[in-house]
């Protein structure tokens, strides 16, 4: 099969760096929640704890790092681009192996 | 202690935050403004501030304020006596060094790390200046924050009620309008717009233009003009005089623009300027500004689906907002709901060090910490809106030191105590802690080894400051990468956070041979919301150089970028070519523009023709919408027309400003056409669906049918708004997503060499192509699918775009 183009790498590299998926969290996670999730992995991101420096996607699992934290919080901070990242991530948890089970 | 600094374009001010208050730094002669003026005299002796304002009216040749504007550019500014020039961010680097010693006297040591906050409008080139200015005064740290960003901190970080802000912040120059929300304890800036061109200085501009044209009337002269060199000094002399006039008015109801000699009369007499204004007509003559003012702030709440009556308060931000008549209108407009008690002169400063606070920039340098005991890293927010926060350590023992097992933090106050927590093998440990609210609060971290022996920890004490929680500040203009046909690859849309950092997928389009010192491949990034890239403004390139290359590298190589932005906003870029195994990171850093005014004449020809072409299609097309928009930009003509006339005379700032309205424009100009396409792009993206779907529903992946899912909703939404740009951004994913499917199609390689085989002129290379269509049709007769796949992956790579395209996207070497 032919290789992906640039184009169709880059939108799946995007969708895999769902801000739920990265946070870790389900997709009816509260505010409060989301907040503290987001400050706890930037104190754990920068304190070097290993276990925060990756997380789970229906591809494996993939780097995270505090760029993509810090974007994921604003992202679900915009009550309207959290619906559409609910939508997806609502999808992709169907598609994981692990669905239905906690994300680190 | 937290330094914030507003280096300003006609005053600048230093402000400090120590967790609970705010101050403000008075300079060497008490005020809390220093004028950004800097006067080098024939011995090479430098004043700064006050003492160098005095001589800029009396002695311009020696005396420069106003560099602001010229930051990013290479302008070197003539000190005449002593024959010494500088560079614009040179002069910035003299102001902050002074504001820096009034701090010294105040605080007993010279700051390290401060915040600056630059204007919104600022683009990375002004920004990198900004931040050279930093390091030539001698700091060890500098952070960037936006002007309208600190402001909305400062007047929202006490904010006791819940819901939208709006900070109207009008400069000499620009207008910035920030929309805000406190939710929760958050304050997070939800959007902004501005006016590049409505400033204090148009106030002063009609002011003065109104008494240019009295004192021709009273003497009976030729009326000074901004066209003629030699006008310049009369007016720089009586517009002085209507600035101090506006000033009164502001508790007058009438006063006098008085100058004496402004200039002498053809009998060679000095002619003096004694003009009579009131405030009504002062008022009158700014009123339609007001109004233009007035106009932004609805476009920024109709975008964010509010209206006036969302806005709980209004915050004034800067010196022309003193003004009575703007005051009134504009806090009126918004039912009076003005927020009270805020110095607009100093309120971006104290913004710039409540976020020094928030990124945890400390100010005083660092001293030397306890030799002895282990060290342990602690992270933790310094300001926050959770009252149980979590803050987590990790322990970093020397050789032959014991990695601690358990950890206790207590408050100093004995409100909390978090029990004996685990150590984790790596050294780690995670504790949510209690905050009293709305102060700061102390802890302290003891550790125990083996055998509940404590631990000496070298800094065991840490602090967390109970307030309002700071979003990141947002990027204020999308970036991304230029490619080949002209079109831009988004990393960071408009109003991401920084600091921010991706990594997407590119491919060559030319071959750079190894060793070639000639031979190099551009990767331009631009700074804009223009899908076309041409629109956008390059704010730097990332060249890979065959010089460097030890292996030719192929038209169609995969190279990967990575852009990266700081949380002021610089610039890292690196480019990654897995194929050959190396690494780039050298950025060639723009410079702004500064455009000669025969060259900005030019363009200005262009952009009147256009207006005229979309005027008459907006009037035969029957958009009256369309019409009164080409209404507006026949005014920014007009004020383009002045500012040309101005430049010629030799003002550098007057070109730079014609340049930005001609970009801005062309901008406008572009959407407008986009607009009148409409029926045109509606119909394409109702065929790409049409083919999408059908390629999709049968060759497409799980993924992708999701995807395209997503793709309809966007592109159903954006044809709700009429939105032509996101209209023609998600037809684009949709093309990409029906192509990632259609590829799956046994058939496609045989229809796309077809395509090959007919266009085949059209390639970069013919012969090459020619060669690739030849050995295709031998493997087509055989049916090899695959094969063939491969052949017209080769000659896509010679088909990048057009020529004139490739040009247009800054010379792109990917797509």
């Amino acid at each position: 099969m032919a290789a992906p183009s640039a184009e169709c790498e880059n939108l799946l590299r995007q969708h895999l760096a769902n801000p739920f998926l990265v946070l870790g969290l389900e997709p009816d996670a509260s505010r409060d929640e989301l907040e503290r999730q987001g400050a706890k992995l930037l104190a754990m991101l920068a304190a070097g704890v290993r276990r925060a420096a990756a997380y789970s996607t229906p591809r494996g699992r993939r780097d995270r790092t505090p760029e993509m934290v810090r974007a994921a919080l604003a992202e679900l901070r915009d009550p309207a681009r959290r619906l559409l990242h609910e939508w997806w991530a609502q999808g992709l948890a169907g598609q994981s192996p692990g669905a239905g089970t906690p994300r680190s | 202690m937290h330094v914030g600094i507003d280096l300003g374009t006609t005053n600048s001010v230093l402000a400090t935050f120590d967790g609970t208050t705010l101050s403000v730094v008075p300079n060497a002669v008490g005020e809390v403004l220093t004028p950004s003026v800097v006067r080098i005299d024939a011995r090479g002796a430098e004043l700064v501030g006050r003492r160098a304002f005095r001589f800029l009216e009396t002695d311009p040749a020696n005396t420069r304020g106003e560099f602001k504007r010229l930051m990013g550019t290479e302008e070197p500014l003539r000190f005449e006596a002593s024959g010494q020039t500088f560079l614009p961010q040179q002069l910035s680097a003299k102001v902050l060094i002074s504001l820096l010693a009034d701090a010294e006297a105040v605080l007993g040591y010279r700051p390290a790390a401060v915040v600056v906050s630059t204007p919104a409008l600022f683009e990375l080139p002004q920004n990198h200046a900004t931040m050279k200015a930093g390091k030539l005064a001698g700091l060890a740290e500098v952070t960037l924050i936006q002007e309208p960003i600190a402001s909305a901190i400062a007047a929202g970080w006490r904010a006791d009620a819940e819901g939208f802000w709006l900070v109207y912040d009008l400069g000499g120059g620009t207008l910035d309008v920030s929309l805000l929300e406190t939710r929760e304890g958050w304050l997070r800036v939800v959007d902004h717009g501005g006016d590049n061109f409505l400033g204090g200085k148009d106030f002063d501009n009609a002011l003065t233009d109104w008494a240019v044209a009295r004192l021709a009337e009273a003497t009976g002269l030729p009326a000074l003009s901004r066209t003629n060199p030699a006008h310049r000094r009369p007016l720089s002399k009586l517009k002085a005089a209507c600035e101090q006039a506006k000033i009164d008015l502001s508790r007058l109801d009438r006063t006098s623009i008085v100058c004496a000699e402004v200039f002498n009369g053809p009998d060679g007499i000095p002619v003096d300027a004694d003009l009579p204004v009131t405030r009504a007509e002062l008022e009158g003559l700014v009123a339609p500004l007001i109004e233009r003012s007035l106009d932004v702030c609805r476009t920024v709440l109709e975008k964010n689906r509010l209206g006036v009556d969302a806005v709980g308060r209004v915050v004034f931000v800067g010196g022309p907002t003193l003004m009575p008549a703007l005051r009134e209108r504009v806090g009126g407009f918004f039912g009076g709901r003005v927020a009270e008690g805020i110095d607009p002169m100093t309120i971006v400063a104290r913004g710039a060090a409540l976020y020094a606070a928030t990124v945890g920039l400390e100010a005083r340098p660092a001293e030397p910490v306890a030799p002895t005991g282990v060290v342990v890293r602690v992270e933790h927010p310094a300001v926050t809106a959770d009252t149980e926060p979590f803050v987590v350590g990790r322990f970093l023992p020397d050789k032959g030191e014991k990695m601690p097992i358990g950890v206790r933090i207590e408050r100093e106050d004995g409100g909390f105590e978090s029990g004996v927590v685990e150590v984790s093998e790596e050294g780690a440990f995670v504790i949510q802690l209690l905050l009293e609210r709305h102060r700061q609060n102390r802890f302290r971290l003891s550790a125990w080894g083996p055998g509940r022996r404590e631990v000496e920890l070298r800094s065991p004490d840490f602090a967390i400051v109970h307030g309002v929680s700071i979003a990141d500040p947002p990027l204020a203009r999308s970036v991304g990468v230029a490619r080949s046909d002209n079109s831009v690859l988004v990393y960071f849309e408009k109003g991401t956070p920084l600091p921010a950092r991706r990594t997407a997928v590119h491919k060559t389009v030319q071959r750079v041979p190894a060793g070639s010192s000639e031979d190099a491949l551009a990767i331009p990034v631009v700074q804009g919301e223009f899908s076309r890239a041409h629109l956008n403004r390059l704010i730097g390139s990332l060249q890979i150089r065959g010089g460097r290359l030890k292996k030719n590298l192929p038209a169609g190589s995969r190279v990967e970028v990575t852009l990266q932005l700081d949380r002021s906003g610089q610039l890292h870029a690196r480019a990654d070519l897995p194929e050959v195994g190396e690494s780039f990171e050298d950025v060639v850093h723009v410079l702004v523009p500064t455009s000669t005014p025969e060259v900005l004449e030019k363009e200005l020809e262009v952009t009147q023709r256009r207006v005229a072409d979309v005027r008459r299609r907006g009037f035969s097309s029957g958009k009256p919408a369309l019409v009164r928009t080409m209404k507006g930009a026949a005014d920014l003509l007009a004020e383009a027309r002045a500012g040309l006339e101005a430049a010629r005379g030799g003002d550098a700032d007057a070109a730079a400003r014609v340049h930005r309205l001609l970009l801005d424009l062309n901008g406008a100009l572009e959407q407008a056409e986009t607009e009148l396409d409409w029926p045109t792009l509606d119909s394409e993206a109702s065929d790409a669906i049409e083919v999408s779907l059908s390629w999709i529903q049968e060759f497409g992946t799980p993924a992708e049918r999701q995807l395209c899912e997503s793709a309809l909703n966007d592109v159903a939404e954006a044809r709700l708004a009429r939105d032509s740009a996101a209209l023609d951004r998600h037809v684009r994913v949709l093309r990409s997503l029906s192509h990632a499917a259609y590829v799956r199609n046994p058939r496609s390689a045989f229809n796309s060499f077809e395509w090959y085989q007919t266009h085949v002129s059209e390639a970069t290379d013919p012969r090459q192509a020619q060669s690739l269509v030849e050995q295709g049709r031998k493997i087509a007769k055989k049916g090899d699918s695959e094969a063939l796949r491969q052949i017209n992956r080769q000659l896509g790579e010679l088909f990048p775009g057009s020529a004139e395209d490739r040009r247009r996207s800054f010379g792109s070497g990917v797509r």
